[in-house]
């Protein structure tokens, strides 16, 4: 990375220096480096964050991997939209992800806004699912994308909302104008249908 | 094990792979926040920017001082850009180049 004026590093990216192993006040220079238009500053600015946002949002938008680049984009221009408000309190990498977990919740949101929410009176009923079996399996790490992939998009969105983003029930019955049991009634589907799919899944390899 | 905690502990364990970014999408993320910077003003002179390539570097030493010369981006007329936009792992090396820095090689 150059070194611009004061210097917001002495590494070139290209050595694979991790920016927030540097520290704050390194990214405080790039942000202000940044804002000052720095065309080259940009590029380090991309370079270093296009990586962990571009991972996250994947990740959390599994399997519709054609809205990623889309999203990723908004992100790096509210960045830039907000950068003058970054104080350098906490790593820029962090701040750009807490960016990229508020699109990632306007994504969801708009999912789970249009979807029809079961019905108070069905007589679903879980099934027993032997949980501690599950989650000792080896394979497990390989299974979680595959089976969140096979699930409806409104059964694996509120599951990605409620224990990858760690958002309550109650806080996203608020986000969408849902009442928490709701909320809670479509949780319960979702994880019968990921344990369902999840068995399947093992008992056919 | 109740439902929650079995959720809660897999989320956990669980998280994105080690993927990277597409360059061609490093590549359009840059020129896009670019065009951004652009419009809220003039990009930092050439004249006051460090690790120029070679391109920048020849309108960086000729004589000419207007701002609108030594501001310009002057990645949109060169063909890395186009190559790196379009082309995944594109067969470019210029030295200090953006679009180059961003091939996943």
């Amino acid at each position: 990375m150059r070194g611009i004026g004061g210097g917001y590093a002495t590494l070139r990216v290209g050595a694979l220096i991790k920016l927030h192993t540097i520290g704050t006040e390194t990214d405080l220079d790039l942000a202000r480096a940044v804002l000052r238009r720095d065309r080259k500053a940009s590029a380090d600015f991309v370079q270093l964050y296009s990586d962990p946002v571009y991972r996250y949002v994947r990740f959390r938008l599994q399997p519709r991997y054609e809205s990623v680049d889309d999203l990723v984009q908004e992100v790096f221009l509210t960045a830039w939209k907000s950068l003058a408000k970054y104080e350098g309190t906490s790593p820029l990498r962090v701040w750009i992800l807490g960016i990229a977990r508020h699109k990632v919740q306007d994504h969801y949101r708009n999912v789970l806004r249009n979807v029809q929410f079961p019905d108070e009176a069905d007589d679903w009923k879980s099934d027993d699912l032997p949980l501690e079996t599950l989650i000792a399996s080896r394979q497990s790490g390989q299974h979680v994308q595959q089976v969140l992939a096979l699930l409806p998009e409104d059964y694996r969105t509120v599951l990605l909302w409620r224990y990858w983003e760690k958002r309550s029930a109650e806080m996203i019955a608020t986000e969408i104008g849902r009442t928490a049991k709701a909320v809670e009634r479509l949780l319960a589907r979702a994880r019968q249908k990921f344990r369902e799919e999840w068995l399947r899944k093992e008992a056919g390899q | 094990m109740s439902d929650e905690l079995w959720f809660e502990q897999l989320a956990a364990a669980h998280e994105a792979d080690e993927v990277l970014a597409p360059s061609c999408l490093k590549s359009r993320l840059y020129s896009r926040l670019i065009v951004e910077q652009e419009k809220t003003g003039p990009l930092l002179s050439l004249k006051e920017t460090q690790g120029l390539c070679v391109y920048e570097k020849l309108i960086e030493i000729l004589p000419v001082e207007q701002a609108m010369v030594q501001s310009f981006q002057y990645c949109k007329v060169c063909h890395s850009r186009v190559a790196g936009e379009n082309i995944e792992n594109a067969p470019i090396y210029w030295a200090n180049c953006p679009y180059c820095e961003f091939q996943n090689r």
